[in-house]
Order: C-alpha cells, then structure tokens, then sequence
C-alpha cells in the first residue's frame, strides 16, 4: 500500500464511518475494486486501521465536547442521588449506556466470527445494497407511522423510553455485517421511536462514540507490536485526516438531517452495491 | 430486585476474573472489560434500588 492509498484509505474511512453507507463494506470493496495490493489480515495493516478509528472517535469527541460534559455530569449527578431525575443529559446518558450494553455484547462475542465469515467482497456488496433497502423501508415505515391526524406525535430524544433505546442499540449491532451501516441502521430504529430525523442522527453519532473510541483503544497494542513500524508515519497521517474528515463529515450530516431524509444514501448504497455485485459475479474484476 | 442486581455484579466481577486469569474460561482481555463493565453497571442498578427502597 503506498502513502496515497493509505491517505485515501483514511478518508474513505473518516467519511464512510459516519455517512450511513457502511466504512466496513467500504474498506473491504473499494480496495478489491481499485486493485489495491492491501492485505487486510497483516499485522500493519490492522495497526493502521486501528489508528484511522481512534482519529474517527475523537473527531467524534471534539465535536460533541459539550454534550459529552453535560452528560457525565449527569450521569454523576444520578449515581449520587440513586436516581434518574428529569434533566434531559441524566436521561440521555442513560439512555445512551442502555444503548450500548447490546452492541457492545454482541461485538464482544461475535466481532470476529462475522468478520471472517462475511469480509468478502460479494457478501458485502449483498449487505451494501440491504443496507440501502432497510433505509428506503425505514423512511416508508416513518412517513406512514406519522401520516395523517391518528399519526404518532414525534417526541424528543430525551423523552424515549428505555427500551427504545436499547431496541436503537440493538439495530446499532447489525453493523457488525459488513456493508450494514452503524449509523443508518441506528437512525432507521431512532425514526421508528418516533425521533425526528435530526434527534435520531444525534442519538446515532452519540452512541457510536464510545463504541468507536473502546474498540480503538482495546485494539491499541496493535499500533506498538514492530510489525506496525514500517506503517507508523501512515498510521499518523492518517489518524489525522480520518479525525478531519469524520470532524467534518459530523458537521455537514447534522446540518443535512435537520430538513433532509436517508434517501439519497440509500440509493447511492443499492446502486454501489449492485456495481459491485455485477463486477464481482462476472468475473469482470477477480 | 435488589438481591439480584448484587448477586449479577457478583457474578460478572468473578466472570471478569476468570476471563483475565484464563484459569477456567479461555483467557479474553475484552470479554474481561466487558463483564466488568457490565459489573459496575448491576452495582449502579443496586444503588438504584437501594436509594429508591430508602425514599
């Protein structure tokens, strides 16, 4: 791999991480499709995508710096009173831990599995184009569950029940399936509990947060083994442009949901994946 | 629900260990965390209760 596909290779990452298109899927199927020598089990090449998620989680980390703070003030402030009192940021934040025991389960436990079984670039352009699929079906689902005057009020993010929030968490988990996006599939479930787009975007980038930044410094020891030396002004690079594209790709989707829908991510993700598909099962590219 | 948020943070602490120790179960640094995690947080539900049962 040389330094420019590493480069491209981290914006694709700090992109595709946050825009519901599926990074997994993404860095499995652009490099087979551009013919990229990158091996993706070598030691070096695993210590860099560990960095390019560690810049990802922090962009993540600056850009809702003051959600975060708000949040684990109020996740102190319930622990020491024993209760979860009416404070939107006591509500969220355990609406987010809610939301993060099943990813973080279901990751634990069959991370790998899933990874070795489906990290092929059929399979993931089979998902890539499900993905886009299940997001058109969410948005179809959300204009009928709010059509007409017997429609479901739309509620605020503070306001969802526990169980929605594990049951977003959950949806959350399909994203270990290459070409299955964390975020769309995690917005769809937020739509569904009745969020408003925006609502269920941030809910969505919240909830990836620790998951993102915990996988990153778990898999840490990765950057340090010698194997990954060679790779280390790569690593760093890249960490950097992947921080600066998800920083921005987080600005521009916030703004995006605020009046916009999932459509056009899920056409461009049925349309990608069938590409794809077409070039792979004829053979066009090996 | 108390006894039961105490007996789990048990549990998944004694899980924790075995996990890091690898004496029983395969040694697994993150299934470690996880039961871990998952201890401190059936303490926190135990806090819960305790506090609501005082009020």
């Amino acid at each position: 791999m040389t330094f420019v596909q590493a480069m491209l290779l981290a914006v694709l990452q700090g992109v595709s991480e946050l825009f519901p298109i599926s990074s997994l899927g993404h860095t499995v199927l652009v490099p087979a499709l551009l013919r990229w020598p990158v091996d993706e089990g070598s030691d070096a090449f695993l210590a860099f995508v560990v960095a390019l998620h560690l810049g990802t989680a922090l962009a993540l980390l600056v850009f809702y710096r003051g959600d975060w703070v708000a949040l684990a003030r109020g996740f102190v402030a319930s622990i020491v009173r024993g209760r979860v009192g009416d404070d939107p940021n006591e509500r969220i934040a355990w609406l987010l831990v809610a939301g993060t025991i099943p990813v973080a389960v279901l990751g634990v436990l069959f991370e790998s599995a899933v990874k070795r079984l489906f990290a092929s670039p059929i399979p993931v352009a089979c998902f890539l184009i499900a993905n886009g699929l299940l997001m058109l079906l969410g948005e179809a689902l959300r204009r009928r569950q709010h059509a007409g005057a017997a429609g479901h009020a739309y509620r605020e993010l503070d306001r969802l029940p526990p169980r929605d929030g594990v049951a977003i968490g959950l949806a959350q988990s399909l994203a270990l399936l290459p070409g299955i996006s964390r975020s769309g599939s995690a917005i769809v479930a937020g739509l569904l509990c009745d969020l408003r787009h925006a609502a269920a975007a941030r809910y969505s980038f919240l909830l990836a947060t620790p998951v993102i930044f915990a996988a990153s410094v778990l898999e840490l020891p990765k950057l340090l083994v010698p194997e990954a030396r060679p790779v280390l002004v790569e690593s760093v690079a890249g960490a950097v442009l992947a921080g600066l594209t998800a920083y921005a790709s987080v600005a521009f989707l916030t703004r995006w949901f605020r009046h916009n829908d999932l459509a056009p991510f899920a056409w461009y993700c049925i349309l990608a994946g069938a590409l794809a598909l077409v070039l792979f099962t004829t053979k066009v590219i090996a | 629900m108390k006894q039961i948020a105490l007996i789990l943070a048990v549990i998944f602490l004694v899980v924790a260990v075995l996990y890091w120790t690898g004496i029983v179960l395969p040694h697994h640094v993150k299934h470690g965390i996880l039961a871990f995690v998952l201890a401190l947080l059936c303490l926190v539900w135990y806090r819960f209760q305790t506090a609501s049962a005082a009020r």
